[in-house]
């Protein structure tokens, strides 16, 4: 939710529904942006003082300086295991610590052995060990260039553009006079004092920098690229634009009141990863620092049309395309790690190593949620579950937004409306169902309100910056802000989630963190002042960082009340790299327009890239009133979406899925079903990604990185490795979609009609109100569960259906993952996980991890193989030898072949023959 | 009565398809031979092998309806036709826990089909349909436990006492709906007369209405009549010189004494600012100059004086005149006795008229407020004449809300802020029963646009009370209002037939 008061009154009075920009800073009124960005291109200060450089094994250290102000730089190079470049930059005698992002990394990089290969007194060549590929530093000015063979994967500070503020003794403007003109020889040690270095105004907000400037950037040139992604959280499409026309993409996180699309302002997290791609190779620049930031793109192919870059072929024009970036922070040091790939999913997995993978969620968190500010009191949460089975339509868990609590107290509950919270969630689990209440980082300043209290007694606000609590307006009114950073307060509010603790819950309860921005109504920008302090830094130094503590501390409490059984669901609106490793993320509040459903895509897809899979965003649209045919549409795109849940606006009318009728009821129904069904697919998917790092839902690009026609789509994707190819329908009153089916030597098969196409081409596709266009990629084998139950839970023994799509080679390859579904138990090897593969006319399942053990109630009820040829027998063998003769039926028209019953035990071995 | 005669016809009914049903499950519940996925041929994660299931020894299968309709279907036979006829299958394939027919005939029993539905037979309580998908899903649904043959559930057989409740429940309310009616009837009574009532009470103010407006002519007539007479008396005053002059001494002396404030015998410039003002402009106090003017330029003047100078202005009334003060003469003719009698005459006929005007006013405004409240639809047997004029209250949470039928609905906070949230709209019940819903309109405007509006849904119950209220969406409030003439004796029938 978006702070309503003033700023929402004025906007909705005026009848406006776009954000009102005014609040949020250009880079123009943000002092840093604009210094930093004032900088020219090849001026670069910057020398490297070779004879300093000190090479260990794994460690290369070199000192920097910059000629005109002579303050050293260290800089420090390390090659990390995996194909990762690690290279920091920090001043080296800094006036004090500089702020060193911690908790996002999982553990201190395993480095690897680094070698000089020949040195002058122009530069360095150091050999990076893999693939010829060498670091070449070059002395004067500072330059970095990352090479393989003769390619350059990458430069750094090649337009010169580092920048690297030191920190300084304030000198007040009398004193600074006298002393520049009185030591003229001195003068290049002295910075001109700029407005805005000192202290900075920003509509009725004063942020008082007592600790001056201390902005950092540098420039990134990539050679051969033009097409970067990433850098999330935008409103913007899944390939990033070039910025040398506007404001650079701002990573900021902020809760910014209904945010408008297509522009690179800041929204509520920030991963400050950005991938490069070209159908050469995949490259990443990960750029550690939580500090409000700016990325710079441009790039020498921007705006040249297609025949234009045909002319430069034709004509063996010497440009070769390339895409520059520019990062640029306010506080912090230069910490970055680039990722050279090669290809997309070692990226991913180079990223997986430095921040983790997505959290294994417990399988019911996949199923659909039943969301709305809000269920008004107990008996509304009870008629509403009661809708889902009258209906006949699943759902796992029904949410409470902040009007159940006693006053916006979260972990209390409202005396009247929710006075029995655990008859309410006992009759939830009765029917395998569960619930998520939110809890704000925003606490209540009530000297009656337990929380409060503990936290002010035992110093854990974040400070302002006169010492005192942080007091901000926020949905109590006045509320203060636990300092998350702090491992003691993160314990201790993790403590808070024991059954003892937080009354009234249950092991069906979950949690929700939202405005954890942190959002202040009456904050700069809505967010808290960036000189309130935690400890010894600012906030300035931290802001990205508070909403990742925030949901940590969460997630650390959900799995501490079970003893560290259970795994954790936790929602969080805003995060950083490395929230991957703590739960689900949603796309905040959007509008119930066709717009904001559209960009739901390239929204989640982005953060899919850099690690967050569990992403979705809010079905049928926060503000404002879906119509019925949007509302239905959302959840066709919902369902093939990794996080499925409505929510709604205190001011919208209802709209649960049965309220528009029994036809819009019935196609609900269908799309909620098919999410169902395919509930063994994402959950296997969430392993892997839980395990790879490889997202769950993503571009095309990805699994077809030479085939430019992919690089730009976004109204269509995969889920999992290529296997199924989703385009929804999110034009109004579409009758037809056009997706594109990629791969040369590929069939895709229609889901629901089982209708056979070639790949590398764009299809046509007719569509009704009941289209959800999904494609199944011939040679992959997607295990589905038809028998679609109240929840998920209810389906935990049902058995499966295979569906076998052979591609023109005639084979077929998936996987089935199975477990308890809820417990940490995996780690235990506590799993079944199979290969399942068809080739020369044999299916089998084999054990991927004989050393893990789970026993499983479900079995193998069907198999259905697309485009199948008729056999004349089908024969099962079982692991004990013993074969048997199955029924089938072939439908010729379509080529389909159904298995009758195979009826053998989902996790065991077996074949079966077509004969 | 006919209710009574109603529910005995039901629950002889009810008596006699138990009966039926006793006989058509020779072999009940799940423990017993009936149907095919009974004991070894379903164990935990296998699925049901038909080969080594008993012959069906009875002639239902487990999960339908075994009533005449269903029971062809489900012979004991070699094959199996779909219900829809898509399809034949082997009748080893009927409950196997693979679904064969698109309709999902063939798995009355298990979960197997998508679009099938389990019987749940509920002995001593009453039978329904389930989703297939509600069988051995791990949640007990029919309350003879048969839907979780196979699943880790425990659940009991609760049918005889949800049966007791039921029966309990029905009855209590068969009593309601009994004592509602009757209660009904009465209000009918009592509806029927006070609508009599009100339209004696119209007709009666009608009449009224009509007797004021005679009397209204008249007194207009004799108003009419006073006002001609004060008239002429005037116009005779000013006529007749000679009773002027005999009244003008003394007329003179008056108005000097009024004049000289001080009684020194003599008018000076303050005197004449206090009590004397141009005929134009009364407001306007005169001005040193003017008022010595009037004194003839000089600073005092005798009465002699001012019979000779200043009584001229002041009779020929032009120019200046003497202020209207409290008891003082208005004009010189007002000393006149005649005049002052015609003028009380005047004055009195003006009042009686007034006061029979405002009364002819008053009763016009009842004929129409009751005419009003008699246009609006009452129901057929005006049974709800009653709740016009009267008020429900309820308190939910922090709020107290007030229902005043056929006027408005309020919402009034503890902080003590009411807030309409609707007045008086219309009957919106479905056709075939109209009276059962309506709605209050156009009340307190929302934040977000539109006006707070509520929906009062009645239902049957022995009082008249507001029993519930909600918000289900910001500003659309749906209110449960009970009353006895909400019953109905057709839904009463109805009611318990798709109940039981």
């Amino acid at each position: 939710m978006a702070p309503l008061l003033v700023l929402g009154l004025a906007l909705c009075l005026s009848g406006t529904w776009a954000v009102d920009k005014g609040n949020f800073k250009t880079c123009e009124q943000s002092a840093f942006c604009k210094r930093q960005r004032a900088l020219k291109p090849g001026e670069s200060p910057y020398r490297a003082l070779l004879e300093t450089m000190e090479l260990t094994n794994t460690r290369l250290t070199l000192q920097l300086i910059n000629d005109n102000n002579k303050v050293r730089l260290l800089l420090e190079l390390y090659r990390l295991q995996g194909n990762i470049t690690r290279v920091k930059i920090n001043e080296l005698k800094p006036l004090k610590p500089r702020y060193e992002v911690p908790d996002v990394l999982i553990r201190e990089p395993t480095t690897e052995p680094l070698s000089v290969l020949s040195q002058d007194e122009n530069g360095v060549v150091l050999s990076l060990g893999v693939e010829s590929q060498r670091v070449i530093i070059s002395a004067r000015p500072f330059r970095l260039d990352i090479m393989e063979g003769s390619d350059v994967l990458m430069s750094l500070n090649s337009r010169g553009l580092l920048a690297f503020e030191h920190l300084r003794m304030r000198k007040d403007t009398f004193s600074y006079k006298v002393t520049s003109t009185v030591a003229s020889t001195t003068k290049e040690e002295e910075e001109k004092v700029e407005d805005g270095m000192w202290e900075e105004t920003f509509k009725s907000h004063t942020d008082s920098k007592p600790n001056g400037p201390s902005a950092v950037s540098l420039d990134f040139s990539l050679p051969g690229v033009e097409h970067v992604y990433g850098i999330p959280e935008h409103a913007d499409t899944l390939r990033l634009k070039t910025t040398d026309n506007g404001d650079p993409y701002r990573l900021y996180n902020l809760d910014v009141f209904q945010y408008e699309l297509y522009n690179p302002m800041a929204l509520y997290g920030s991963v400050p990863v950005m991938v490069a791609h070209s159908a050469q190779r995949t490259t990443g620049i990960f750029w550690l620092n939580a500090a409000e930031t700016w990325v710079d793109i441009s790039s020498n192919t921007a705006g040249k049309t297609v025949f234009g870059k045909m002319l430069d072929y034709v004509q063996g024009s010497s440009e070769t395309p390339q895409t520059d970036v520019r990062w640029i922070s306010e506080s912090g040091i230069i910490d970055i790690f680039i990722m050279l790939g090669p290809t997309p999913k070692d990226v991913f997995s180079q990223y997986a190593s430095l921040t983790g993978t997505q959290s294994f969620p417990p399988l019911a968190s996949l199923g659909y949620h039943q969301c709305r500010w809000n269920y008004n009191d107990q008996e509304d949460v009870k008629s509403v579950d009661a809708g889902f089975d009258e209906h006949d339509i699943p759902y796992d868990f029904i949410w409470l937004d902040i009007e159940h609590t006693d006053g916006k107290r979260y972990f209390t509950w409202d005396p009247h409306k929710f006075a029995t919270p655990k008859e309410m969630l006992q009759g939830l689990m009765d029917k395998k169902r569960k619930m998520v209440a939110i809890v704000d980082p925003h606490i209540k300043v009530d000297g009656n309100y337990k929380i409060h209290n503990e936290i002010r007694s035992r110093g854990f606000y974040v400070k302002n910056k006169d010492g005192g609590d942080y007091e901000g307006w926020c949905w109590p009114g006045s509320a203060s802000y636990p300092d998350f950073t702090r491992a003691d307060m993160r314990a201790w509010w993790a403590s808070m989630f024991a059954y003892d603790q937080y009354e009234g819950t249950m092991e069906n309860l979950y949690t929700w963190n939202d405005m954890n921005e942190p959002s202040v109504f009456n904050g700069p920008e809505v967010t808290m002042h960036k000189d309130a302090t935690h400890g010894a830094w600012e906030h300035r130094d931290i802001h990205n960082l508070y909403g990742l503590y925030v949901q940590m501390a969460t997630a650390e409490g959900l799995i501490q009340r079970s003893g560290g059984v259970e795994r954790p669901f936790v929602l969080t609106r805003a995060f950083f790299a490395g929230s991957q490793r703590l739960g689900a993320v949603w796309t905040g509040d959007n509008a119930a327009e066709w717009g904001h459903l559209k960009i739901s895509i390239p929204m989640c897809l982005s953060m899919g890239l850099v690690g967050i899979s569990f992403c979705g965003a809010d079905i049928g649209g926060f503000f404002k009133s879906p119509s019925t045919e949007l509302l239905v549409r959302w959840y066709q795109a919902g369902a093939y979406q990794p996080f499925y849940r409505a929510h709604a606006h205190v001011d919208t009318p209802r709209r649960e899925p049965w309220l528009f009728g029994p036809e819009n009821t019935a196609l609900i129904r269908e799309a909620v079903r098919q999410r169902y069904t395919l509930l063994p697919y994402w959950y296997q998917l969430f392993y892997r990604a839980h395990v790879t790092g490889e997202p769950v839902m993503r571009p095309l690009w990805v699994e077809y990185p030479q085939d430019l026609a992919t690089f730009a789509l976004e109204d269509e994707y995969l889920i999992g490795k290529t296997n199924l190819l989703v385009h929804p329908v999110v034009e109004e009153g579409a009758r037809g979609v056009t997706a594109y089916l990629p791969g040369k030597d590929e069939v895709w098969f229609d889901v629901h009609t089982f209708q056979k196409h070639n790949g590398a081409q764009n299809l046509y596709i007719p569509v009704t109100m009941s289209s959800i266009p999904v494609f199944q990629r011939g040679g992959s084998i997607i295990p589905r569960k038809l028998r679609v139950r109240r929840s998920s839970t209810c389906m935990e023994h049902d058995p499966y259906t295979l569906y076998v799509a052979l591609n023109l080679q005639r084979t077929a390859d998936g996987e089935l993952y199975i477990d308890d579904g809820h417990t940490f138990n995996y780690e235990k090897k506590e799993f079944i996980y199979r290969k399942l593969t068809f080739a020369n006319k044999v299916l089998s399942s084999v054990n991927l991890a004989p050393d893990a053990k789970f026993t499983t109630d479900s079995w193998i009820e069907r198999i259905i193989v697309l485009g199948a040829s008729k056999p004349s027998k089908v024969t099962l063998k079982t692991a004990d030898g013993q074969e048997k003769q199955l029924e089938f039926d072939f439908d010729a028209s379509m080529s389909v072949l159904t298995v009758r019953k195979p009826g053998m035990n989902a996790g065991a071995d077996w074949t079966m023959t077509f004969q | 009565m006919a209710a009574q005669v109603a529910l005995r016809r039901q629950q002889a009914q009810e008596e006699s398809e138990a009966r039926d049903l006793r006989l058509l499950y020779p072999c009940t519940g799940i423990g017993g031979e009936a149907g095919i996925p009974q004991g070894s041929s379903i164990s935990a994660g296998v699925p049901v092998s038909v080969s080594s299931s008993p012959a069906a020894a009875c002639f239902d299968v487990f999960g339908s309806e075994n009533q005449k309709d269903d029971k062809r279907f489900y012979r004991e036979r070699k094959s199996f036709l779909c219900i829809d006829g898509s399809r034949m299958i082997p009748f080893e394939q009927v409950n196997d826990d693979y679904c064969d027919c698109e309709d999902g005939s063939d798995e009355p029993g298990t979960s197997a089909c998508p679009r099938g539905r389990f019987y749940c037979t509920n002995l001593g309580f009453r039978p329904h349909y389930i989703p297939s998908s509600r069988v051995n899903d791990g949640i007990c649904d029919c309350c003879d436990a048969s839907d979780e043959y196979n699943s880790h559930a425990r659940c009991q057989n609760t049918c005889w006492n949800l049966g007791q409740r039921e029966r309990a429940y029905v009855e209590g309310q068969m009593r309601t709906l009994d004592e509602g009616l009757r209660l009904k009837q009465q209000l009918i009574e009592e509806g029927v007369l006070l609508w009599r009532e009100k339209q004696a009470q119209l007709r009666e103010l009608q009449q009224v209405a009509e007797d004021l407006q005679v009397k209204l002519e008249e007194h207009r007539r004799k108003k009419h009549e006073a006002d001609r007479l004060k008239e002429q008396t005037l116009k005779a005053l000013e006529a007749g010189d000679g009773g002027l002059i005999r009244h003008q001494n003394s007329s003179v002396a008056s108005i000097f004494h009024l004049l000289d404030s001080n009684k020194d015998g003599s008018l000076t410039v303050d005197e004449i600012k206090a009590k004397v003002v141009l005929v134009h402009d009364e407001q306007r106090v005169l001005s040193e100059d003017e008022a010595l003017a009037l004194l003839d330029r000089g600073h005092r003047m005798d009465l002699s004086k001012f019979q000779s100078t200043l009584w001229d202005v002041l009779t020929r009334g032009d120019t200046v005149k003497i202020k209207d003060t409290q008891g003082a003469p208005g004009s010189l003719s007002s000393e006149d006795p005649h005049l002052k009698a015609a003028d009380r005459a005047a004055e009195w006929e003006a009042t009686n008229l007034k006061k029979v005007e405002e009364a002819y006013e008053t009763v016009n405004m009842e004929i129409s407020d009751l005419q009003k409240k008699l246009a609006i639809d009452y129901g057929t047997d005006w049974e709800f004449l009653f709740l016009n004029g009267q008020c429900y209250k309820l308190k939910v949470y922090e709020y107290t809300y007030t229902l005043c039928p056929f006027n408005q609905v309020t919402q009034k906070s503890t902080a003590g802020v009411e807030v309409s949230l609707g007045m008086w709209g219309m009957w919106t019940g479905k056709p075939k029963n109209h009276y059962s819903q309506m709605v209050y309109e156009n009340g307190e405007p929302c934040w977000q646009g539109g006006s707070r509006s509520t929906t009062v849904t009645l239902t049957c119950g022995t009082e008249t009370a507001l029993r519930s209220v909600k918000e289900p969406s910001k500003c659309q409030y749906i209110m449960d209002f009970q009353t006895p003439v909400a019953c109905q004796p057709v839904l009463k029938q109805q009611g318990i037939h798709s109940e039981l």
